[in-house]
């Protein structure tokens, strides 16, 4: 536990646009020690929060993107048995063949563990792994510790590390897993946000663009029957094509018309949604 | 409690502090009443983020409070509206003893089911935890919400004192935290009621996104394909058996073979509301299945289902089904709504000139029979099931399941279980 006026405060970053609400979120899991689930749409700014956190709290930051396939082990540590059998072949490496350890890599949680200083564990898309992996994840993360079977070791924390973890999911994870962690959902940005957002990206963005292109970025989230809506990146890339075009015109945009659809829209079914629906002139 | 303050004053502070530990209860109750899953646990947990000071007025309690008690966007709603509600001019009353008792005992009962995190919550190791009775327990925790009366003492760090925790809201620290300039300057309770997550609050359709989630693991993973991975185990083994030469032995990796028959009930004005989400599983399965057919069949399964929507030039018989292999993973979707002749007659198809011989009941049980793992999806809601007889009916045949997320994922279980 961290004494009182604890060193570690959370104060946002250069590149991220943290709102208040989610500071104080931050600060209490971190004061709390316990992970925080973030949860909310793709592009809500998931994972650059944790990027964030590393940078303000000037801890190095480790991301663990979670697959469907990964194993709990995987992310703890390996044992690379391939390479000491290489070894004990060939015997022209430094590493002793008899010494276990050495062929033992820690995974991104051990990592976390053994690393120096405290550091910002990112597990990145959790709802990606079955409940089995999750549940057993939050023990080791209960416990800051680990058993390496192969030479008996068990490793434990050095630094507790400030754990965030992310969901797309709309569906709950389990009842075990949420007990266990803080949880916040990150809304949508409103529009207001956004454009504090488009400043952080383009500082010399003017406001007739900005508006415009807000404008029209919301409208186009309302269509219906889109699968994939576009988000904060497809937003910024938009703007950004927008500005690398010689021959655009603010005009057109503001009367409604939308160049550049397929960086806003990635899937072809919505795509030709968009088109369907941009055409369509306004009420 | 502070030496210097006179009795009076330390009564005062001492009776407020027992109001507001009554009025957080009180609302951990009402969050529990209008179905928040709130947990003892999470509730101590807050305790403790007061205890340590991290929470100074009464945004910092609407934040930190949602972020420990509330686990699902789903419920902010609801979280929104009894904040309001519950610290709109709240009123602190008196909370007697007995009161406390009992809400002390309420709290133990819940606790009671899960002892390994109640100790954890209490500071206590679970086997020292087990030899108390439940009136110790009450005593043991009454004793710590006077202990946690006493590490407050002078009540500035609770809630409605304005903040003058040390700690200090994010945001407006004179520290120079970066904001990016988005707080609200609001009060918790006026940004409560503006009910910002009320469309988080019901489920929306299900997207394909979704249904990928809830379908992922029906899967078999069998070897296919090259010989590409290494297997460690017998590349030892070989390794050893050879004298120490290395011998390295590939296998296939392993690749999603599983099989899936997915019949859908296109027919009829019944259906028509279910249209959108039957399509967007059809979607997902399509491209996610490797070894998929679809049949149509309208209201019930006679003696022929079709590969055709339109039900019209590619029929295929029910009996031919029996030699399909018998893992193959049988979806039905459909309302299962239907006239109980059209189920239970054995010519009770709608179609005139279909003669059967054999009811749609029947043609079901032997579908059942087929395919051991076979699931009904019905996109109506559960609740109305029991309202039509020809649901039960079919329930009876068939695991039913609500075309919902957690239905899904129920029937991907049952369809994923050995037996």
């Amino acid at each position: 536990m961290n004494p009182v006026g604890e060193p570690y405060r959370f104060q946002g970053a250069s590149q991220y646009v943290l709102d208040d609400e989610l500071a104080k979120i931050v600060n209490v899991s971190i004061a709390l020690e316990m992970p925080l689930l973030l949860k909310g749409e793709p592009g809500t700014g998931k994972t650059m929060l944790a990027h964030a956190i590393a940078e303000s709290l000037a801890m190095p930051l480790i991301a663990l993107n979670v697959k469907s396939s990964m194993k709990l082990l995987d992310a703890l540590y390996q044992y690379d048995t391939l390479t000491r059998l290489n070894d004990s072949r060939f015997g022209d490496s430094k590493r002793e063949v008899s010494n276990i350890e050495e062929y033992i890599r820690m995974g991104k949680i051990g990592q976390a563990f053994v690393s120096d200083c405290r550091t910002v564990l990112l597990i990145d898309e959790i709802d990606k792994a079955d409940t089995d992996f999750q549940d057993d994840m939050l023990d080791v993360l209960d416990q800051m510790q680990f058993d390496i079977m192969e030479i008996d070791k068990t490793i434990t924390a050095r630094n507790r590390p400030v754990i965030i973890i992310t969901s797309n999911a709309k569906k709950d994870l389990s009842d075990p897993f949420l007990g266990r962690c803080n949880f916040h959902h990150i809304a949508f940005p409103d529009p207001e946000m956004m454009r504090m957002i488009l400043n952080v990206h383009f500082p010399d963005l003017s406001e007739g663009l900005a508006k415009a292109c807000l404008h029209a970025f919301y409208r186009l989230r309302e269509f219906r029957g889109i699968e994939k809506k576009p988000a904060t990146r497809e937003l910024i890339n938009w703007v950004r094509a927008l500005r690398a075009d010689p021959d655009f015109d603010l005009k057109a945009v503001e009367n409604g018309e939308i160049p550049y659809l397929g960086v806003l829209f990635k899937k072809s079914v919505d795509m030709n949604l968009a088109i369907q629906q941009a055409g369509r002139p306004r009420k | 409690m502070h030496p210097g303050i006179p009795y009076l004053v330390r009564d005062k502070l001492l009776n407020s502090l027992i109001e507001r530990h009554a009025l957080f209860v009180r609302f951990f109750y009402m969050l529990r009443e209008k179905g928040v899953p709130v947990t003892p646990t999470s509730f101590l947990r807050l305790q403790k983020a007061l205890a340590l000071g991290l929470i100074a007025s009464v945004d910092d309690f609407y934040t930190a409070a949602r972020s420990i008690l509330v686990k699902s966007e789903r419920y902010f709603d609801t979280y929104d509206q009894v904040f309001a509600h519950h610290f709109k001019g709240a009123t602190l009353e008196e909370i007697t003893d007995v009161e406390l008792t009992d809400i002390a005992k309420a709290l133990l009962e819940e606790w009671l089911k899960r002892p390994k995190e109640m100790a954890e919550a209490l500071g206590l190791d679970e086997k020292k935890l087990a030899q108390y009775t439940p009136e110790e327990l009450i005593r043991y925790f009454l004793d710590r919400l006077k202990e946690q009366k006493e590490a407050h003492h002078g009540g500035n760090r609770w809630i409605g004192t304005g903040g003058t925790s040390p700690v200090g809201h994010s945001g407006r620290h004179p520290g120079g935290m970066r904001v990016g300039g988005a707080s609200r300057n609001k009060s918790a309770i006026k940004v409560a009621m503006e009910r910002r997550y009320r469309d988080y609050s019901q489920e929306g359709p299900l997207t394909e996104l979704q249904m990928g989630e809830a379908l992922k693991r029906l899967r078999r993973m069998i070897p296919h394909g090259p010989r590409d991975v290494v297997n460690v185990d017998k590349t030892i083994v070989e390794t050893m058996r050879n004298g120490g030469e290395i011998s390295i032995v590939f296998d296939r990796r392993l690749a999603d073979r599983l099989k899936v028959i997915l019949m859908i009930d296109n027919g009829g004005w019944s259906m028509d509301p279910y249209i959108e989400i039957v399509q967007t599983l059809f979607n997902y399965a399509r491209s996610q299945f490797k070894d998929l057919k679809i049949y149509y069949f309208h209201n019930t399964v006679y003696s022929r289902v079709w590969l055709d929507p339109q039900r019209h030039l590619r029929p295929e018989a029910v009996e031919e089904f029996s030699r399909r292999d018998p893992d193959t993973r049988l979806i039905i979707v459909g309302d299962a709504a239907m006239a109980p002749s059209e189920l239970r007659w054995a010519n009770g198809s709608l179609y005139v000139g279909e003669p059967e011989g054999r009811s749609s009941e029947d043609r079901l049980k032997f579908l059942a029979r087929t395919f051991r793992h076979a699931v009904w999806l019905n996109p109506q809601a559960e609740a109305s099931w029991n309202y039509t007889w020809t649901i039960e009916a079919i329930g009876k045949i068939f695991p039913m399941f609500e075309l919902t997320l957690d239905g899904l994922d129920k029937a991907v279980q049952r369809l994923m279980k050995r037996h």
